[in-house]
């Protein structure tokens, strides 16, 4: 009986911490899928009475760009992932196989550069994006998004390539293989679920993350990512948050769902990136 | 691990035949971390702004402005006050962010049917573009139409709505509690796995000697994860203080200033109060946010050395 009594105290204290979590996940949903009469009600009605998907209709009508600025977070997400990739596979092969002439300063540099955000590089960042003529490009914003990518990357890729057992490719070197050939065909692949992880989780953070770059890297409205795209639904005198919620819906569900594929091995890499220090 | 019984000269070659593989991400470090965050240096001793970007020596002259300006009609030196504004802003939000992510994380712990629901659902937030959870958080915040005010009016809690982003207090609590909501989905898995590492017979022991919940979670558990939870708090103390998307989207900093942090102090006066300042002056503010993410930086390596001396 006491023990009954626990439980549901328990049930009850995660369903209360849970809504805690939800709550403006919620209220974006529930706003979205209000009619323009319903959403503009005080006290707010707490679901929606009378769900209707014209929101996600009138969004492309109140801002026709919508599409382009999706359109661009995509572009940065893929580019992010692919620079992401290139640099951090090798890297975190030299780093799992070979003892580097200062690894130790290297796994260093790379906790290190995990603790920077935009906000700290964006005056020199723009200064160099500058003086390489990249201001307003697409380049400017990948490569820029691509630093605070890259140390996850590589810590979550090298702690994978580790579990690569060396004889495997040392079987290949036997059967004749060259190098190049024994890690594209034998180790690549097994560390493929790592590679779909990084380059997801590069992706996302280009598509989520690239609002302060942004602010600065980019002038032309045609080259905004998503999230800056969003603030064309404010306008001077109001804010149109029926249709903002129902783009801020479709705009944030891509890298959540995507991210519920990929949360395991960032768990991984965060807690991976201290142990081999 | 390496070979060591090789001769010494094979394994030097060895050694470095492993460093191509690191080359380009060494280069592209350099390039866009490294060689920033010297520029960022080199800068803070030069006046330099978007309305003129060839740089004039000034020595220390932007360090002074740093420490001496005074915003007209704001109380206090511009930037201290932003400091240590930061300083409470970063620790009221890492306190619900250690706080609740503990609890979360305990709570989620438990063995419960739907366990697993519980926890797909409590990281949810995490994939959220952090500039979209602050727009909606503001929303949710709404004095007229957002559910914070809804909910509380209907359960007779408040009388009258709360305008939670239009007076300096109330914003200062909501942009904190946005932040921590953000960070949170990462705190509740860190610590999560903490505990999942925690070896069950020495809870079952404490059972048998007959020890409340309470003073196991206290006694037993809350020691054991303790090096988790401090160096998951010291790694997000980092972000916490880079925190930008948050505030920028919900306040902008107001109401006057009263959510003006380091990070956004440091956009306003490079980018955005030309009159005032410049990229130097902002890179002067940056120079500080750079001492102090490397000295938690440090800190966060020691501690983790130490949570590893007492796991191993």
């Amino acid at each position: 009986m006491k023990k009954g009594l626990v439980k549901l105290g328990t049930h009850v204290l995660v369903i209360l911490f849970l809504a805690f979590m939800l709550l403006p996940i919620y209220q974006m949903a529930i706003t979205a899928l209000k009619a323009e009469s319903e959403a503009w009600l005080t006290p707010p009605s707490l679901y929606p009475r009378n769900p209707t998907l014209e929101n996600f209709i009138e969004m492309f009508e109140i801002v026709p760009r919508l599409p382009l600025f999706m359109g661009n977070s995509f572009i940065y997400g893929l580019g992010v992932s692919l620079i992401s990739l290139v640099v951090a596979v090798p890297a975190a092969y030299g780093l799992s196989r070979y003892q580097i002439p200062a690894r130790r300063g290297i796994i260093f540099l790379l906790v290190y550069a995990n603790m920077f955000a935009p906000i700290m590089l964006l005056v020199p960042l723009y200064d160099i994006m500058r003086a390489l003529g990249l201001l307003n490009t697409r380049l400017a914003m990948i490569l820029a998004g691509s630093v605070f990518t890259m140390p996850l990357s590589v810590l979550l890729l090298s702690s994978y390539f580790e579990t690569v057992p060396r004889s495997i490719e040392e079987a290949a070197f036997v059967d004749g293989c060259s190098r190049s050939r024994a890690i594209l065909q034998v180790v690549l692949p097994l560390v493929l679920p790592a590679m779909v992880a990084v380059a997801i989780y590069a992706f996302i953070t280009g598509w989520s993350q690239q609002f302060v770059l942004a602010l600065v890297l980019i002038q032309s409205p045609d080259l905004m990512p998503i999230t800056q795209g969003l603030y064309q639904f404010f306008s001077r005198s109001s804010v149109r948050w029926p249709e903002l919620m129902a783009a801020s819906f479709v705009a944030a569900s891509i890298p959540m769902l995507l991210f519920m594929l990929v949360q395991r091995y960032i768990v991984q890499g965060l807690t991976a990136g201290s142990v081999k220090m | 691990m390496l070979n060591l019984q090789r001769s010494p000269g094979v394994r030097l070659r060895t050694r470095w035949a492993g460093f191509p593989y690191v080359l380009p991400m060494l280069l592209f470090l350099a390039v866009f971390l490294i060689y920033p965050i010297f520029r960022v240096l080199y800068l803070s001793f030069f006046e330099v702004s978007m309305l003129n970007m060839s740089p004039k020596w000034v020595g220390l002259g932007n360090y002074v402005w740093a420490f001496t300006f005074r915003m007209p009609g704001q109380e206090g030196v511009y930037f201290l006050a932003s400091l240590g504004r930061t300083v409470v802003w970063v620790g009221l939000s890492l306190l619900l962010k250690v706080s609740l992510g503990t609890m979360g994380a305990v709570l989620l712990h438990q063995p419960l049917a739907g366990r697993q629901v519980y926890r797909t659902l409590a990281v949810l937030p995490w994939g959220l573009p952090w500039a979209i959870a602050a727009m909606t958080w503001a929303w949710t915040m709404n004095t007229q139409f957002g559910l914070v005010n809804g909910m509380l009016m209907r359960l007779g809690l408040i009388e009258k709505p709360v305008a939670f982003l239009g007076a300096p207090l109330p914003a200062f609590l909501s942009t904190a509690v946005a932040d921590a909501w953000i960070g949170l989905p990462f705190m509740v898995v860190m610590i999560l796995a903490g505990l999942q590492s925690v070896p069950e017979d020495l809870l079952d022991a404490a059972l048998v000697d007959g020890a409340s919940p309470l003073v196991r979670f206290f006694r037993v558990t809350l020691p054991l994860i303790r090096p988790v939870v401090l160096t998951t708090a010291l790694l997000s103390t980092v972000w916490t203080f880079n925190s930008f998307d948050p505030i920028w989207v919900m306040t902008r900093g107001g109401p006057v200033s009263a959510t003006e942090t380091l990070p956004i102090a440091i956009y306003n006066v490079g980018f955005r109060l030309l009159r005032f300042g410049g990229l130097g002056k902002a890179s002067a503010m940056t120079m500080v946010q750079v001492l102090l993410v490397t000295g938690i930086t440090l800190g966060y390596l020691r501690a983790l050395r130490g949570s590893q001396e007492v796991s191993s």
